[in-house]
């Protein structure tokens, strides 16, 4: 009981939290561009890229960006992973889909998954973020490039952009949260889940 | 006075301390863990009334490690040990599918434990070498791990009698350790 209307007083005084969701098939990248992202946005050091070990579980990233709070879920991206990715959805605010732009032979897995990701009803309305990784390698393909590649369908009532970034040197970092923020602060989304959370406490 | 100049010499050369508790039913072989990372060598145990610790110095870090007795009557104890730790190691015996209810329901107990709050979590599902292991992926979904949303995990597929995994945990935990924790 308490912790309820601890819950609700927290909520109340508290800036908006957004949560996005770091997905991606294993090896994109996803946990270097978290370790990234803390570096950049809170005083953490931040893993280096060499000590990062792949991803069997969860791993988070709490930073203010543009007086917003984010929190970032970074899951693991191999393929009996991904189940609980869809686990994740109903919280989350924003998807980030990290892609390896340098390894074309994965494009069509990334793609397949990523369509997985973007039917799920409890995605709807979600702001995504497509990030082609890796731009620190000579044969990264460009964003557009992805794009056109991808060709995603069914996308024309979602807000998204693809988006070059190097997780390694931090090319399209700032690009990247500062669109996530915007996006997710006008989305029809946010609204959702800030009502949801609401009915669920009173 | 001995203490400050070992503080001040591990302070020097990057050493950190953490605590770490090793939980989990009984039989999940906790003991085995602690004793496989702490000397390499397969120990036989019998079960363990009260708990055992050992010290395992591990990329820069040195590790205090608690395994504390896991049969039902003792785990109410468990929670004397909580404050001041870092890390929970949480065993499962993947092979017993039965008891895999029960391990989900202590597990989540110990997450609600205002003390634990702070603390990372790491998985061993363990007994890997026996026949009718649940690999990470269904231990996972057995457990509900994904109802963990507010701090960092992971699991790793492990057999102490083999010693494999172990290590592999303890490079995840040094590293969630070292930039920050949960």
């Amino acid at each position: 009981m308490f912790s309820l209307f601890y819950g609700l007083w927290k909520y109340m005084l508290s800036k908006t939290e957004f949560h996005v969701l770091i997905l991606g098939i294993d090896k994109a990248g996803k946990t270097t561009l978290l370790e990234k992202l803390k570096a950049q946005y809170s005083n953490s050091e931040g893993l280096p890229p060499d000590r990062i070990v792949p991803t069997v579980g969860l791993n988070i990233g709490r930073v203010e960006a543009s007086n917003t709070k984010l929190v970032f879920w970074d899951l693991g991206g191999q393929p009996g992973l991904r189940s609980i990715w869809e686990k994740y959805y109903e919280e989350a605010h924003a998807v980030i889909y990290v892609i390896d732009a340098a390894c074309p032979s994965r494009f069509e897995d990334s793609k397949s998954a990523l369509e997985k990701v973007l039917r799920h009803e409890d995605l709807q309305g979600a702001p995504l973020l497509v990030i082609a990784n890796k731009q620190d390698l000579d044969d990264a393909v460009s964003a557009e490039e992805l794009a056109q590649y991808l060709d995603l369908k069914k996308l024309d009532e979602r807000v998204y952009t693809f988006q070059a970034v190097s997780a390694i040197d931090g090319l399209g970092i700032k690009e990247s949260v500062n669109w996530l923020v915007d996006s997710m602060e006008r989305s029809k989304r946010t609204d959702l889940l800030r009502v949801r959370a609401g009915s669920s406490v009173v | 006075m001995g203490i400050v100049f070992t503080r001040l010499f591990s302070s020097l050369f990057g050493n950190k301390e953490a605590r770490i508790l090793v939980l989990g039913l009984d039989n999940a072989g906790k003991t085995t863990i602690l004793y496989r990372l702490q000397m390499g060598e397969v120990v036989s145990t019998i079960p363990t009334i009260g708990f055992n610790v050992e010290t395992v110095q591990y990329n820069n870090i040195k590790f205090q490690v608690w395994d504390l007795g896991g049969q039902t009557s003792i785990r109410p104890y468990w929670r004397c040990y909580f404050p001041n730790t870092q890390a929970i190691i949480y065993v499962v015996d993947s092979s017993d599918t039965d008891r895999l209810v029960v391990a989900k329901e202590e597990f989540h107990a110990i997450l609600e434990e205002e003390e634990l709050k702070g603390a990372v979590v790491l998985l061993f599902a363990n007994k890997q070498d026996l026949p009718g292991a649940l690999d990470d992926a269904a231990v996972t979904e057995a457990l509900e791990l994904h109802k963990i949303k507010n701090r960092q995990w992971s699991i790793f597929k492990t057999s102490a009698i083999k010693g494999e995994g172990l290590f592999e945990g303890l490079d995840w935990l040094s590293n969630t350790l070292k930039s920050g924790g949960g």
